[in-house]
């Protein structure tokens, strides 16, 4: 174990153990008490894409308005305890998203320019996008955590072949690109991330797995004995928020423990990823839980997470949708298929709140883990069935380490470039950039503060 | 938008103007948006330079009744209302007769004769962002950049970052009907702004055509077709703003109807092209015109024998009574994206997402895959 011998332990303590297990810790009050004047907590970055746009009637005010939230439409509702803790950004636009004379293929465009703010290639061989704005900040403080950033998907992570109208799956699969042909693949697996987070990031066959499985212990069992040595060196509030921590690890390997014996049963041949439980809700619970605990641990500050792919026609059955989700928000105006479109919707922000529950819940000095995050939840088109590129749902929670003051709604000018968000995020990290994209400038800081 | 590999469309105009200020600006919009509905140019975005929202609101009103009602304003890229670039930090703050007159009229019903939809700030866009983004939609050199007062917004759009090289791609020439060439008295359109109009010349990307005040003087719009020619219409934006400007009877000076006309129809002969030379604007705010073959500037010369022909052809397209476009099927037709209408789930009461009552809106059209 690495301590600070004295009043202070070192943010980077690892609980060791037998093999290359290694826990990270969470933030603990003994962490900043020799640096007390100077010691504040991480702002960490996320971004939650949904494809295939959000019904906009759903999204918006019936009357619109800026200020302080009124009631919330449908697709927010969800959201209701986090009024405080939000800002819904409106007429956002990624005008790289759009055709700009090159035909069909918004889905392709639009994820493929979300975070790289340009215009891709069209093709299906010789990729071309451009560093991704999370990739700048990672590049720049990823040398201070584990992870310089993590990405996390639960769809698709194919990286080859066409996924929409002669654009790469490339475009579609991924949202961060290390360079302008380099894109870095979502893990999608629950398993695989969580070797990554607490072993030593060796990649096992499903045969291996099967027989690590068979005789598997808890990550937790491995590094007891330095677990019981630091929880005697700490008070007794750092001492509950480390039991805290350490259970909510234990649950992280009781549900993988279960996805995949319920993967078993299903189909023991199935081609699934072995860890990928079968229900969306599951599947994204396990990943959000994992990408919380590398947050609170410090094991990285900056998360990409691909919900689903755009263009996905992933079903729902979960919640009686059999159809496929991105035919559906093809709706042509026709009820039932918007009503398929809204349950959806709402089910991602249920699972989002469920996340964001999480994080507020989850202490942090005199702050709490939301309050020190850049959530940001949006899409890459507004209205799926038209794909329009204008007017992004886009919604930045937390509040960026007191960067900002949420619990309001804001509508920029029409044509407000996406970058500009993108532009303001990296300030908040620290890596403040001049040009990005088509950005015009930061968006205005007195936007992003609550307007009574 | 355009494909590429499809026929190039009509020339893509963006037209920069501010609006109201003299009857130019309205005689020009006029006179785009008829030359647009016979398929002679595309007019794919319009932002107005005075820093008065009532200015949008009276620039949508006018070029909303020549679409014939159509909502919008027949620029945009489709979904959401249209965007009108309206600068904010503008010198021009005032809100003109013209302007007045355009959005107070109104109908024998006690309605406003001529609606709008713009209702804020936000129902606008910045004019740099907007013009570019226009711009990059356009096959390359098919489009014309139109300046018919201050040069605020284009300097704007220049500092964007990345946008010279972009405007070079996109823009076959900007025609500025500003100032007087060779030489003369300096002209209100640079008065109001001589750093931008000086940073404008001097740094402009591509070609420029200048349009003097002496083009306007030499081919004015004829004021007596303001009585005679728009009896069709009760209520007509244009001849009521006609009348607002300045008592009647007179002729309006109209440099930018001629830059507008020669930018849709380089090719008909209707002006002459000086030799290429530089242009730079002087202290005072005149503009001095220096021939030189490497010269990047030319200015257009009005010619005595086309002048009756122009005039004419001017009075024959902004009079002619308007037709609502045919909505489009799939949304795909030249120049205005997927149709000109429509805001998706954002309400904005009477003006809201289907946009004024009794107004054609055409249908929301699915996109191929």
């Amino acid at each position: 174990m690495n301590y600070v011998t004295g009043k202070a332990l070192s943010r980077r303590t690892l609980l060791r153990g037998m093999g290359t297990a290694a826990v990270a810790l969470p933030f603990l009050d003994s962490m900043q008490s020799a640096f007390a004047a100077t010691t504040k907590a991480p702002t960490r970055l996320a971004f939650l894409y949904v494809p295939n746009g959000i019904i906009m009637s759903d999204w918006n005010p019936a009357q619109d308005y800026e200020g302080k939230f009124r009631e919330f439409p449908r697709a927010m509702k969800p959201l209701e305890a986090f009024r405080d803790d939000m800002i819904q950004l409106g007429n956002l636009t990624h005008n790289s998203g759009r055709a700009l004379l090159d035909g069909a293929g918004d889905h392709g465009r639009c994820s493929g320019s979300y975070l790289t703010g340009i215009q891709v290639k069209k093709t299906t061989i010789d990729i071309k996008a451009s560093i991704s704005c999370d990739q700048i900040i990672a590049n720049k403080i990823g040398a201070q955590t584990r992870f310089p950033s993590l990405e996390l998907g639960m769809d698709d992570a194919r990286q080859a072949g066409d996924c929409d109208s002669g654009y790469s799956c490339a475009y579609t699969n991924n949202l961060a690109w290390r360079s302008e042909t380099q894109p870095l693949p979502p893990t999608l697996d629950p398993r695989v991330l969580f070797e990554r987070l607490f072993g030593d990031g060796q990649i096992l066959t499903p045969e291996e797995r099967a027989l690590q499985a068979k005789n598997r212990q808890s990550i937790l069992d491995f590094v007891m004995a330095d677990t019981k040595k630091l929880q005697s060196t700490l008070g007794p509030t750092d001492s509950r928020k480390l039991d805290e921590y350490l259970s909510s690890i234990r649950e992280v390997e009781r549900q993988l423990e279960k996805a995949e014996k319920d993967n078993k049963q299903v189909d023991p041949g199935m081609p699934k990823p072995y860890g990928v439980p079968a229900d969306f809700a599951e599947h994204f619970r396990l990943l959000t839980d994992m990408m919380l605990i590398a947050f609170q641990s410090d094991m990285t500050r900056v998360v990409t997470f691909l919900m689903t792919r755009e263009g996905t026609s992933r079903a729902y059955r979960e919640i009686g949708i059999p159809d496929g989700h991105h035919p559906c928000t093809h709706h042509q105006g026709k009820a039932d298929l918007i009503e398929k479109v809204s349950k959806i919707n709402e089910y991602h922000t249920t699972q989002l709140a469920g996340f964001l529950a999480k994080l507020k819940a989850t202490k942090e000095g005199d702050s709490n883990l939301l309050d020190n995050s850049m959530i940001i939840y949006g899409a890459g088109l507004s209205d799926g069935n038209r794909h329009l590129h204008e007017d992004l749902p886009t919604l930045l929670i937390g509040r960026g380490g007191g960067a900002f003051t949420p619990g309001h709604r804001i509508v920029y000018r029409k044509e407000t470039p996406m970058c500009n968000l993108h532009l303001t995020l990296m300030g908040h990290m620290g890596v403040p950039v001049e040009n990005f994209g088509d950005a015009s400038g930061p968006l205005d800081p007195a936007s992003l503060s609550q307007v009574s | 938008m355009q494909g590429r590999g499809f026929v190039k469309p009509p020339t893509g105009i963006t037209f920069d103007t501010d609006f109201g200020t003299s009857i130019d600006s309205v005689l020009t919009i006029a006179l785009l948006r008829a030359m647009s509905s016979k398929g002679q140019c595309r007019v794919i975005s319009v932002s107005v330079t005075n820093s008065n929202l009532k200015a949008a609101q009276a620039e949508e009103a006018l070029s909303d009744f020549y679409l014939g009602g159509a909502q919008g304003s027949g620029t945009g890229f489709g979904g959401g209302a249209d965007k009108i670039g309206l600068a904010t930090d503008g010198k021009l703050k005032a809100e003109t007769p013209i302007i007045k007159t355009i959005l107070e009229k109104k109908n024998s019903q006690g309605k406003p004769a001529y609606p709008y939809k713009i209702e804020s700030f936000i129902d606008t866009a910045e004019c740099g962002v907007t013009i570019r983004n226009m711009l990059l939609a356009q096959n390359d050199l098919n489009a014309v950049v139109l300046l018919d007062g201050p040069a605020g917004n284009l300097v704007q759009l220049m500092n964007l970052y990345g946008a010279k090289p972009q405007i070079t791609a996109k823009v076959k020439h900007l025609i500025a009907a500003v100032g007087a060439y060779p030489n003369g008295t300096a002209e209100n359109g640079i008065k109001f702004d001589i750093a931008a109009a000086r940073k404008l010349f001097a740094e402009w990307p591509t070609p420029i055509i200048a349009v003097g005040t002496e083009v306007g003087e030499a081919i004015p719009y004829p004021g007596e077709s303001i009585d005679k020619d728009y009896a069709w219409a009760q209520d007509h934006p244009l001849v009521d703003a006609y009348k607002a400007f300045k008592p009647m009877p007179y002729d309006a000076v109209t440099p930018g109807m001629a830059g507008a006309l020669y930018a849709a129809n380089p090719d008909d002969g209707y002006f002459k092209l000086s030799e290429p030379g530089t242009i730079t604007v002087l202290d005072d705010g005149r503009t001095k015109f220096t021939p030189g073959a490497g010269g990047k500037h030319q200015y257009l010369i009005a010619d005595p024998a086309q002048k009756e022909k122009i005039q004419k052809l001017y009075a024959q397209l902004i009079s002619t009574k308007p037709v609502p476009p045919a909505p489009r099927g799939r949304g795909r037709g030249i120049g205005f994206g997927r149709g000109a209408s429509g805001a998706a789930g954002r309400g904005r009461g009477a003006f809201g997402a289907s946009g004024a009552p009794g107004v054609i809106t055409p249908a929301a059209p699915a996109p191929k895959e």
